[in-house]
């Protein structure tokens, strides 16, 4: 099953073609959030992290459809 | 520590102590109790009547890592209620180290005239500024740098302020002289012109740090403090990206507002992402930096200087909200035409959400095209000119939808909109809703809650409590984002203040004079006429459906009418 996973400011990913912040990956049918967040190996607490799948916030053992589009952010905010 | 009181009328100023009932008060909260207590709400805010109040908040002084900033306030000629609007920069530091608790800035020139108005410890004296009359910010403030040296901290108005347009703020320097930490909402820097004062120049040399109750006391809660600040991750994001690292976040949520809040999602939000900001000032070198520190002792360093490619600066900072208002809510996707945009509304001395949302009315209404950047920079020409258009959109967002006739108007009590689309992002809509200060970026945003955004639920707790934080967090005089910090070590707060004071404040001292400060501002609203009525957003936005999502904003106004019932 593939799901693109947007990652956001320092989530951003060091690759031989640049720095990426948008990665298509392939899970396991029935992965959660929380297992998307392992399988791309980042170490930081998921409490830390704001979520959202589609467009909106979600749990971390919320289960991912195909083609489903992943948000993993650092939750800042103002300007 | 002494209220300085200037009276422009006269010329004169008296020091007067400090009356027990603003003793525990500082910044927000202290101006709104000051704003009761001698300011008519029914009064003209450019007349006589009004009072212009500096108050650094209840942490100033300490070169406390993002809590240095000064508070500004006074009635508001864009919303005719309370404003409290903020900034970084020198101007907060040297007040209190010149032992002014507050400055109150009262009365009206006899004659019309320009003054500096310059501030040391053998008190107070009315320079002409006549030279000065008509300058941006940037040549004024290099000049009275010139005069007064480099030590000195500035706060001065531009173009916008002395034409008395509604969208001007007061720009203060900061630790470069750089005059570009602005107090941008709600027109105070009209207020400033009301009162034929262009600059005011603090030079603190001689004074000394406000005294600390308990020197060993501090100091721990201080490295509590730091260590809390510096070990939670969003401070490197903020140092890193600073607050542009929001764009691809609201974006994702399908609440970046663009083409004058008609959808949620900007097609290129890639570009003007803090993620593509970095990079391109790495590569560019030369006077980008991607991070900088706005105040003297700031850890974070949130800010940055975007430089042009030749490796001279464009503007510094440049920050989500100009971004979210002067690009995607104007469909242009290009940093370094945003970046001049806000480089002009900078030396103007005026707002960039207000002029941002202004100018995307004006789009609608036919006078530039979506993402023409050279036709936004010729409608902000206009405004310094001080054409009858200019004008128009120097008065901000609701003046422009009322004269082009125009009902897609994204403001709250006469205030624009900021960066983040309340239809999806809502509870945020409430606190635009409800805010005393009207729709405004500092009142209590809620995008990083870990809530269904577009879920009527909860909400209105979620807006309440953001709310108070924030309106606390103004009153000690920190930067929203030492809240990261704060909220990890809370006892810091209060063992801070009793540090610094000798208190014995309690362990919710935030939330208290959060509420406190809250009821005030209501309290001063009632009084110069506002209703529940004016707790709404605009009608359109519970009729039109916003792209992506296809959301409106659904709070049930007797939810709303609740919100300060705690």
């Amino acid at each position: 099953m593939k799901v693109t996973a947007h990652l956001h400011t320092i989530l951003q990913r060091h690759t031989p073609e640049g720095l990426k912040g948008r990665l298509d990956v392939n899970i396991q049918p029935g992965s959660t959030v929380e297992d998307l967040i392992k399988h791309l190996e980042i170490d930081l607490e998921p409490d830390y992290l704001l979520l959202a799948v589609n467009g909106r916030v979600a749990p971390l053992d919320q289960v991912l459809e195909q083609a489903d589009h992943v948000n993993l952010m650092l939750p800042i905010s103002g300007g | 520590m002494h209220i300085w009181r200037v009276n422009v009328n006269t010329q004169s100023l008296s020091k007067d102590p400090v009356p027990d009932a603003w003793d525990r008060l500082g910044g927000r909260g202290l101006i709104v109790q000051m704003l009761l207590d001698e300011v008519p709400p029914d009064c003209d805010p450019l007349g006589p009547d009004n009072n212009l109040i500096f108050a650094p908040g209840l942490l100033v002084g300490h070169k406390l890592s993002s809590c240095d900033r000064i508070s500004i306030g006074a009635k508001s000629p864009l919303t005719k209620g309370v404003k409290e609007s903020n900034a970084g920069g020198r101007t907060g530091l040297h007040l209190t180290y010149l032992g002014i608790k507050a400055l109150i800035i009262e009365g009206q020139p006899a004659k019309h005239g320009w003054w500096a108005l310059h501030l040391s410890e053998k008190g107070s004296r009315f320079e002409p500024a006549d030279n000065l009359v008509g300058l941006g910010v940037y040549a004024a403030a290099a000049l009275l740098n010139e005069r007064y040296g480099e030590k000195v901290a500035i706060a001065l108005i531009g173009p916008g302020g002395e034409m008395l347009m509604q969208a001007a703020g007061i720009q203060n320097t900061d630790n470069e002289n750089t005059p570009s930490r602005i107090s941008a909402r709600g027109g105070l820097g009209a207020v400033m012109g009301s009162k034929g004062i262009k600059a005011i120049v603090i030079d603190a040399q001689g004074g000394e740090k406000p005294p600390i109750s308990d020197q060993k006391r501090f100091r721990e809660a201080q490295k509590a403090y730091n260590a809390a600040l510096m070990g939670h991750p969003q401070t490197q994001v903020y140092a890193e990206y600073g607050t542009a690292g929001m764009t691809k976040i609201s974006n994702a949520f399908g609440g970046l507002p663009t083409r004058n809040f008609s959808s949620g999602q900007f097609e290129g939000s890639e570009n003007i992402s803090g993620e593509n900001m970095r990079e391109l000032l790495l590569k560019r070198g030369g006077a980008s930096k991607t991070t900088h520190a706005c105040m003297a002792g700031c850890t974070i360093r949130c800010s940055n200087v975007f430089g042009s490619d030749d490796g001279d600066s464009i503007v510094s900072p440049l920050e989500y909200e100009t971004i979210g208002l002067m690009g995607s809510n104007l469909g242009i996707d290009d940093l370094d035409a945003i970046a001049r945009l806000n480089w002009e509304l900078n030396d103007l001395g005026i707002d960039s959400i207000e002029i941002g949302a202004a100018l995307g009315v004006a789009a609608e209404a036919g006078m530039m095209e979506f993402g023409d950047g050279e036709r936004a920079l010729e409608l902000i020409a206009e405004i310094r000119s001080g054409t009858s258009l200019g004008k128009v959109l120097g008065d901000g967002v609701v003046s422009t939808g009322n004269e082009l006739g125009i009902e897609r108007v994204p403001a709250v009590k006469g205030q624009a909109m900021s960066a983040y689309e309340p239809r999806a992002i809502k509870g945020t809509g409430v606190t635009y809703a409800t805010s005393p200060q009207g729709a405004d970026h500092t009142a209590g945003l809620t995008i990083r809650a870990k809530i269904d955004h577009i879920d009527p639920q909860g909400q209105v707790e979620l807006s309440r409590n953001y709310q108070i934080n924030m309106a606390g967090y103004d009153s000690l005089g920190a930067c929203l984002f030492s809240g990261f910090g704060f909220a990890a070590a809370p006892h810091t707060i209060p063992d801070l203040l009793n540090a610094r004071y000798g208190w014995d404040v309690p362990e919710d001292i935030l939330q208290q004079l959060g509420r406190e400060t809250l009821k005030l501002e209501r309290e001063f609203n009632r009084q110069a006429g506002f209703t529940k009525v004016d707790d709404r957003l605009p009608e359109w936005m519970s009729r039109e459906p916003l792209p992506p999502h296809n959301t409106v904003f659904d709070i049930p106004e007797e939810e709303l009418d609740g919100l300060f019932d705690w």
